[in-house]
């Protein structure tokens, strides 16, 4: 009984400490602003991060919108109500699915991909060299994918959104019939700038704050060798994939739960 | 006592674990020489290095650079201080992401103000020095690994420093790449009056291009002398070191129990150790 | 030529973010920027306001002008106080109006009716509406109509 409350401690313990390690990594990379090339290299980075995400995101926001369209129709029909249906699908996109559909998406495609390549210079001793040159390697390798995680993750949820209403449109009104006055008005009726937009963004924000965190963390302190890389990009998705449901839970909670 | 080489190493102790990979050495590297560091594989020479660039923090005794104990240095002097360092990482360490240009004008971007002609002059002759001029819009992913290796060292000496850590620069080149790496190494070190410290295994190449040798083994010191004083020493590891004989006082082996112990353990254990490399 | 791409690229899916953030603003969210600006309450006293919530639409002529902010119980009468926000521009509803709680659809949510009346005297912040007709309750409706039913056997 005691060791399984000193293990249990043990482990919070040491789950605190790479907490900590974690947190002083980003305050180290954000520490300094960016010098002279700072924009070129985050340019470079909003890139690979956001321009390379941007198919998958427009892909799926189109199906899951039809989806949607198509779910609720059927669904809203049986009450009469279908005209609701544009409400149904903006608000359902706004408030939950683009924001967390969207950052499951980039765990999947950026973050992976940050920290194969972090751990992987890592490896090759390049962050090791750039220290040597007198470049502290959080500044310059950290900072920009940081940041560019951070611009990138909002805008494409607000892409994500936009498109994934225009695909319950194609299905609702141009497939089913639904009046496309009524799509759009109800829509406007029940959707409230301030209270889903903006919290919807707020989720985005988090969710591009913790996936981010984690990827880069994950490759810098990766074991630098395959086997160690390999695991560090697996923890990146899986951590970053329960941190984006469990925020979302907590966030909805505090958003949209009570009066 | 009086600081007199360029780079002081006193009483230092370096632990990996529980393995002492140092114990107590104290080296005292002369300016404007070339100082090869050898010894066995696996006996820290490359942590040596690591030592010097402040990579690494010792756990006891200290490191000094240019006089300075680099230990009680904050970040931004301690970058001021490589930027007079050149190092060349045993990978070669280039940038992926960078052209061979651009890995070679890294440093030049970083340390110095030269506006784009001078920048492009220096990283071309640079390049020329190591044969890869022609080379130079080519990606580091689509060099073999004895050109990798001389584009790292163009980059190394690109900033003209007054110390440059080679770990063992001419380990998979040819024997024109390593005539000319050696000469350039030297032409750098008379020329620039730079301190050169570098890893090598080969010992003719060694004796041919130092001015003082170290031979490390054993978490220790065993010489530090010039080449023609080490290939008449009697001091059985140096001779051994030296002749390149397998049996000898130095162990070739990673610490390890006897091998007869080994050899007559219980064999449940040897199951657990299959699996590995599938 | 690769780096001009970069750049362009970076900058147009930055426009297509914002684009997209401001077109959730205007034709998603139909230019609701902000809910509170400029309005004032109104009470009014009903029987019996089941099922209406906070948050639910207050309308006039199925337009809608402002909405529910608390349901609570009135200690002097014992009757449901319905609180109401009502938008700034709609300031022409007479003293005399009537307010009603009416569902939208059979099993739809409980709204709030208003219906204007022949005064020239109009309604101005925490104003009480007394001229009411209390919600629809099923049940209830239901166990007469079983009742009445019973009665005509
Ligand atoms: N990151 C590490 N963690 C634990 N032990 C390490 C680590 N790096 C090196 N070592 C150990 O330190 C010892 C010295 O390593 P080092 O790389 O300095 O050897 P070396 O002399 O450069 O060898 P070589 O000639 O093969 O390059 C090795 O025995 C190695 O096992
Ligand atoms: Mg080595």
């Amino acid at each position: 009984m005691i060791n399984l409350v000193s293990a249990l401690g043990g482990q919070l313990l040491q789950r605190l400490a790479l907490l900590g390690q974690a947190l002083l990594m980003l305050l180290q990379s954000l520490r300094v602003l960016p010098g002279k090339h700072g924009l070129s290299r985050l340019i470079q980075q909003l890139y690979v991060v956001g321009v390379q995400s941007l198919i998958i995101m427009l892909v799926s926001a189109l199906f899951i919108g039809m989806v949607l369209g198509l779910q609720g129709y059927t669904l809203l029909s049986a009450y009469g109500s279908e005209q609701a249906v544009g409400q149904m699908v903006a608000l359902t996109l706004v408030r939950e699915l683009s924001p967390v559909v969207a950052a499951l998406l980039f765990a999947g495609r950026a973050g992976s991909a940050l920290t194969a390549e972090i751990g992987l210079m890592k490896a090759t001793e390049q962050l090791a060299s750039l220290e040597m040159f007198g470049v502290d390697p959080l500044h310059r390798i950290v900072a920009p994918r940081f940041l560019a995680g951070l611009i990138c993750l909002p805008l494409l949820v607000a892409i994500f959104s936009l498109v994934g209403i225009y695909g319950g449109h194609i299905v609702a009104v141009d497939w089913l019939g639904v009046y496309s006055g009524s799509y759009w008005g109800n829509m406007q009726q029940a959707v409230d700038f301030g209270e889903d937009v903006i919290n919807g963004m707020i989720k985005a924000l988090v969710f591009a704050f913790v996936v981010s965190w984690i990827a880069l963390y994950q490759g810098y302190s990766c074991v630098p060798t395959s086997q160690g890389i390999s695991a560090a990009t697996t923890r990146t998705v899986v951590y970053s994939s329960l941190a984006i449901l469990g925020f979302d839970f907590i966030l909805t909670a505090l958003m949209f739960g009570g009066a | 006592m009086a600081v007199n080489g360029i780079i002081e190493i006193h009483n230092l102790s370096f632990f990996r674990g529980n393995r002492a990979i140092f114990k107590d050495i104290d080296v005292s590297i002369a300016a404007g020489k070339i100082t090869v560091i050898m010894g066995p594989s696996g006996t820290g020479k490359t942590t040596l290095l690591r030592l010097i660039g402040g990579q690494l923090q010792p756990h006891r005794g200290e490191v000094q650079l240019f006089g300075e104990n680099i230990a009680q240095l904050n970040r931004k002097q301690l970058n001021q201080l490589r930027g007079r360092m050149g190092v060349l990482f045993q990978s070669g360490a280039l940038f992926t992401d960078l052209t061979v240009f651009e890995n070679v004008a890294f440093p030049l971007r970083e340390h110095t103000q030269l506006n784009d002609m001078q920048l492009h002059d220096r990283v071309l002759l640079k390049l020329e020095a190591v044969g890869l001029r022609g080379a130079r819009d080519l990606m580091p992913s689509h060099l073999s690994g004895g050109m990798a290796r001389r584009v790292a060292l163009a980059r190394a000496v690109a900033l003209e420093p007054e110390i440059i850590l080679y770990d063992e620069p001419f380990a998979g080149q040819d024997p024109i790449a390593m005539a000319v790496l050696q000469r350039l190494i030297k032409d750098l070190n008379d020329e620039m009056r730079l301190t050169s410290v570098l890893v090598s295994h080969d010992i003719a190449e060694a004796c041919a291009i130092a001015d003082r040798i170290i031979l490390l083994g054993e978490g220790r010191v065993l010489a530090h002398d010039t080449p023609e004083a080490l290939q008449t020493s009697t001091d059985p590891a140096v001779r051994q070191f030296m002749h390149g004989e397998a049996d000898g006082v130095i162990p070739f082996h990673f610490p390890a129990p006897p091998l007869a112990e080994e050899l007559l353990c219980d064999h449940a254990s040897v199951a657990d150790n299959r699996g590995g490399l599938q | 030529m690769h780096k001009r791409w970069i750049e362009i690229s970076v900058g147009l899916m930055l426009v297509a973010g914002v684009v997209a953030l401001l077109s959730l603003a205007l034709q998603v969210s139909g230019g609701h920027l902000t809910r509170s600006a400029d309005r004032y309450p109104i009470d009014a006293l009903f029987e019996n306001a089941a099922g209406l919530a906070p948050k639910a639409q207050v309308t006039l002529a199925g337009v809608t002008v402002g909405e529910v902010v608390a349901v609570v119980i009135d200690p002097q009468t014992l009757m449901a106080k319905v609180k109401m926000q009502i938008n700034g521009e709609v300031n022409y509803l007479s003293i005399d109006s009537s307010a009603s709680i009416l569902t939208a659809g059979l099993l739809g949510e409980k709204y709030v009716g208003l219906t204007v009346g022949a005064e020239d005297e109009v309604l101005v912040a925490g104003d009480m509406i007394e001229d009411t007709q209390s919600a629809l309750v099923l049940e209830e409706l239901i166990g007469q109509f079983l009742l009445n039913l019973g009665d005509s056997n």
